[in-house]
């Protein structure tokens, strides 16, 4: 995201580490079937993301929006129409019983934990500073690390096409059609400029580059060299105690009976 | 003399066409030299530069053999749009791209890139600068210095400065001028004037990619002279020529229709809620044909955009007597050229693409014909009917975003820079097909940096600066650029 | 073909499935605004989320581009800020493997519709089991669950495999495609014409 921030201990963080310790937690979250132990997990995550993302406290809140939109539309299809013994309510199609509420909510808290770490993640990250740090520690082939890199670049430029394109098409009196089958014609008068203006430019960009000599070996030096430091083992360190702690708290102090 | 680079007996073809581009084409040159391709739009001289350079058919694959054919050792290539050249967000960044592609040692990468910022002139407060705020003639600086860091042989330029002002256009050479010293330089280039100081070397071409003269400048310039008019390539003098076998042009007829057909005064336009252009008050009358001149950046385009509602306007805005505000059909009584011609491309076939509007308004079939067919032929694009319009060159692009956007008579034309990357042939061609339409009564609003189009065509110029129109200079009937008479503002 | 994707057909490949991220994004409100209508009619249109890797493929022809596609489509999705957040990275490999798989079995060269509705299908397939692993989707009593699978498969089918069949059609025609595709020997045997 392009949006400018404080910096935090959350940017110094290698971003390979970073990645790769996110989407652990989320494989471990998959495995977790404890209602408790996954309301503290999420909101270990969740102090982390408001604290230290480093964005102002009324941006964060209107990222926060979709959130709750996702745990509420996550968790109601299961709570709905979820198989279970002990009924609450019948009504119709609709029946809700103890078990697929209790699971509604497991499901709704990983879709929540999900978005949060991501959000936490792309707030925290340059685009470009993680793929120099994939290229060095994962060692992710250039060509494809500054493939990205270029697509991204490409994002606001394809966006701004799209409304240059859309003044375009009213000079040119696509507007005026009307019905059904102009709709179906400004869909593909839109989307197919689009697409394949974008194409072209891509393998214009792909021609630059290899006119600068881009070459895919490895050994090419790097303008951002990243390397690891403490804040990565505190980092690990914070996941590490947020999951032995909440799976203690949740043993001792469960919030829910299941 | 060692030679650097060389093709013989070069065939190309693009997939699809029936006819060779290059038939047999052998070409060479030397170490050190500085050369100037010249030749008509559309005859192939930016495929041979690739070819040259080896992005044909390394890096792009296009039908090509050739006997013989060798492409320098460390090159360098300039492109002609300043927009996609660019893999890294910041300007920084796409140096060290280049600097790490050479596995330059970090360490000396700061300096390094510094330096070549500041050999082209680009003046940056911090190096770490967002390539999207740059402005043409910046990005076209920054592409340079990329260059630069190759440390190349041989500098290919395929018309660097197409985009740019005057000013620009000029500084820019003067850079290459400076850095080109010592290497060898392959330009090719429509705008000659400050090129042709630098070059020592001129390789002709005819509309069908053949060589018609190779030689140094001067004899070239002085025994090919009438070659270049029959073809129609630019040489120094050829608007003293027109203008001479062409009697005056500029007569302005009076238009009874009762008062102007535009009216702004305290018009803004604003960009992502910025205010980027400004009119404190202008009135247009029919059969005006208007330049509107300024700097990379001044809000031109904007200013246009702004006349076609395509940004967010306030202030008093009034056409042929209706406020702005009433005005439903505005795209019925005003058309647009892009800058870009891209942009604004709708259908698949060339032909297909002049014949849009018409087929949207339900013509019967023997008039678009027609009148598809008179376009086509006056500005050279018949031979290129079945093309897709992408697959043109630079300069039958803009013939063709300019033909399909006045297919269709409208009362009011505005052309953002019609004529950039146009042959002498084709860009009189364009002129003389405005000035038609303005003798009828049609209003001609336009963006150039072409100072002979304004001294020529113009009925009256404006002048834009930092997104203010700051004056607005009417020039009276016939002798027109002796008595010019200065509103400003 | 031995050594991998170029870098033209890398920077091409990404740089669609990027253009496809964003319309995920934007597919994503219209899912949530169609999801309480309930009846699991928003899965009707769910297999717009796997339409990157055939479109990619169709374009390009060539091996690895599918999966590419959907990773890089993922990727973008995931760095503009989706709230779905790292589960579509996820998603994005499962989906862009199965669909990999079949042009795989066909040995990349077909690129008829079939092809792409099979694609289609193996991502859709892809997603389920995925589903079973996040969701527990497994735990919905047995005729949703059947609802469920229908209307995804038929969502998938019409989106994925005819839709991005047809699109890529249109794209064909606008020439575009030539860049990208390996160019045909008739073309080079034409070089020695007259
Ligand atoms: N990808 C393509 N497919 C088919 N034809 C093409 C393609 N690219 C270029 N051409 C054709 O090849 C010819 C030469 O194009 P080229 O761009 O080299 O011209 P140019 O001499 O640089 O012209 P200009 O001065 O207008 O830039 C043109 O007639 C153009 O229509
Ligand atoms: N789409 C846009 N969004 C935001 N700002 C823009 C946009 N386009 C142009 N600008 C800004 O508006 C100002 C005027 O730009 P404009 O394109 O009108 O200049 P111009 O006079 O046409 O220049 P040129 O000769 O390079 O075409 C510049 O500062 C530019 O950075
Ligand atoms: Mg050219
Ligand atoms: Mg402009």
């Amino acid at each position: 995201m392009n949006v400018s921030s404080a910096e935090t201990w959350l940017h110094k963080i290698n971003p390979s580490l970073k990645l790769f310790v996110l989407i652990v937690l989320c494989m471990v979250a998959l495995f977790i079937k404890d209602l408790n132990y996954m309301i503290n997990v999420t909101m270990g995550v969740l102090l982390l993301f408001l604290c230290f993302s480093g964005h102002p406290l009324n941006r964060i809140l209107l990222l926060s929006i979709p959130f709750c939109f996702i745990f509420l539309s996550t968790s109601s299809a299961m709570i709905l129409f979820g198989q279970g013994e002990t009924l609450w309510f019948k009504w119709g199609l609709i029946s809700i019983t103890e078990e697929s509420f209790m699971r509604g909510l497991l499901v709704g808290f990983r879709a929540l934990l999900f978005a949060v770490l991501g959000l936490t993640f792309s707030l925290t990250t340059r685009p470009v500073n993680l793929f120099y740090s994939l290229m060095q520690q994962v060692k992710l082939k250039p060509k494809y690390a500054y493939s990205f890199m270029a697509a991204l670049r490409l994002i606001p430029i394809m966006l701004e096409e799209f409304q240059t394109i859309r003044n375009a098409m009213r000079v040119r009196g696509v507007e005026r059609k009307k019905g059904i089958r102009s709709l179906y014609f400004k869909m593909k008068a839109y989307s197919i400029p689009l697409l394949s203006g974008s194409i072209r430019r891509a393998h214009r960009i792909a021609v630059a580059m290899e006119a600068k000599r881009f070459s895919d070996t490895r050994n090419r030096t790097y303008y951002y060299e990243f390397g690891f430091s403490k804040n990565d083992h505190g980092f690990i360190l914070y996941f590490v105690i947020l999951l032995l702690a909440g799976l203690y708290l949740s043993v001792q102090f469960p919030y829910l009976s299941i | 003399m060692e030679r650097i680079a060389f093709v013989e007996k070069l065939r190309l073809k693009f997939p699809g066409d029936e006819s060779l581009i290059f038939k047999d084409l052998s070409v060479s040159f030397d170490k050190g030299e500085k050369v100037l391709l010249l030749g008509p739009s559309g005859c192939g001289k930016s495929t041979l530069l690739q070819v040259l350079s080896g992005l044909i058919p390394h890096s792009i694959e296009v039908p090509m053999k050739a006997k013989e054919l060798e492409s320098p050792s460390s090159w360098g290539y300039v492109f002609q749009d300043p927009d996609s050249q660019f893999c890294m967000p910041f300007a920084d960044e796409e140096i060290a791209f280049v600097l790490e592609n050479l596995s330059v040692p970090k360490q000396q990468m700061n300096e390094r890139i510094h330096n070549h910022i500041r050999q082209v002139g680009l003046h940056l407060d911090d190096i770490h600068t967002s390539i999207d705020t740059l402005s043409g003639g910046m990005k076209q600086r920054l592409a340079i210095a990329s260059v630069l860091a190759l440390e190349p042989e041989v500098i290919f330029l395929d018309e660097p400065t197409a985009m740019l002002d005057p000013v620009g256009t000029k500084e820019i050479w003067d850079v290459l001028k400076e850095i080109g010293k010592d290497k060898t330089v392959i330009i090719v280039e429509h705008k000659i004037d400050h090129v042709l100081e630098f070059i020592e070397r001129i390789v002709l071409f005819n509309d069908n990619g053949q060589i018609i003269a190779d030689g140094p400048k001067d004899i070239i310039l002085s025994l090919y002279k009438n070659k270049m008019k029959e073809h129609g390539i630019w040489f120094p003098g050829v608007w003293d020529e027109y203008i001479h076998d062409h009697a005056p042009i500029r007569e302005q007829r009076e238009f009874n229709d009762g008062g102007p057909i535009m009216q702004m005064q305290g018009f803004r336009g604003f960009r992502k809620k910025e205010e980027k252009i400004m009119v404190e008050e202008l009135q247009i009358h029919s059969g005006e044909w208007i330049v509107i001149r300024g700097e990379n950046g001044a809000g031109k385009s904007t200013l246009l955009h702004a006349l076609m509602q395509f940004i967010k306007t306030n202030g008093y805005y009034e056409l042929m007597g209706t406020s702005i505000k009433k005005v439903k059909n505005l795209t019925d009584n005003m058309t647009f050229v892009f800058q870009n011609p891209e942009f604004q491309f709708v259908a698949n076939s060339v032909y297909e693409e002049i014949a849009y509007s018409l087929r949207i308004d339900k013509k019967p079939p023997q008039e678009i014909e027609e009148r598809v067919h008179a376009l086509l032929e006056v500005f050279h694009l018949t031979a290129h009917r079945d093309k897709h319009p992408f697959q043109l060159s630079m300069g039958q692009k803009r013939r063709l975003s300019v033909a399909a956007s006045i297919v269709k008579e409208k009362k009011i034309i505005l052309l953002d820079e019609p004529t950039f990357g146009q042959d002498s042939k084709n860009t009189f061609a364009l002129l003389e097909w405005f000035e038609e339409y303005r003798k009828r009564g049609i209003t001609v609003i336009m963006v150039t940096h072409d100072d002979h189009i304004s001294k020529n065509f113009a009925t009256r110029i404006w002048t834009v600066k930092d997104g203010k129109v700051i004056s607005d200079e009417k020039i009276s009937k016939q002798l027109a650029f002796l008595e010019t008479e200065v509103l400003s503002l | 073909m031995r050594k991998g994707l170029k870098l033209t057909d890398i920077l091409v490949t990404i740089v669609i499935a990027v253009a496809f991220g964003i319309v995920y994004i934007l597919w994503g409100s219209i899912y949530y605004s169609v999801k309480p209508l309930g009846l699991h009619v928003d899965q009707l249109i769910y297999g717009m989320w796997f339409i990157a890797g055939p479109v990619a493929f169709l374009v390009m022809r060539k091996p690895g581009v599918a999966l590419l596609a959907e990773i890089a489509a993922a990727s973008g999705e995931f760095f503009l800020g989706s709230p779905w957040g790292l589960t579509v990275l996820l998603y994005g490999v499962v989906q862009g493997l199965f669909a990999e798989l079949v042009f795989m079995a066909f040995r990349y060269k077909k690129f008829n519709m079939s092809v792409a509705v099979l694609a289609a299908i193996a991502s859709c397939v892809g997603s389920v089991l995925m589903d079973f692993a996040y969701g527990e989707i497994g735990a919905l009593s047995l005729w949703n669950l059947l609802l469920f699978m229908i209307a995804r498969f038929i969502g998938s089918i019409f989106f994925a495999g005819v839709f991005a069949y047809y699109l890529v059609k249109v794209l064909e025609a606008t020439g575009v495609t030539n860049l990208v595709r390996p160019v045909s020997s008739k073309d080079y045997a034409a070089l020695d014409q007259k």
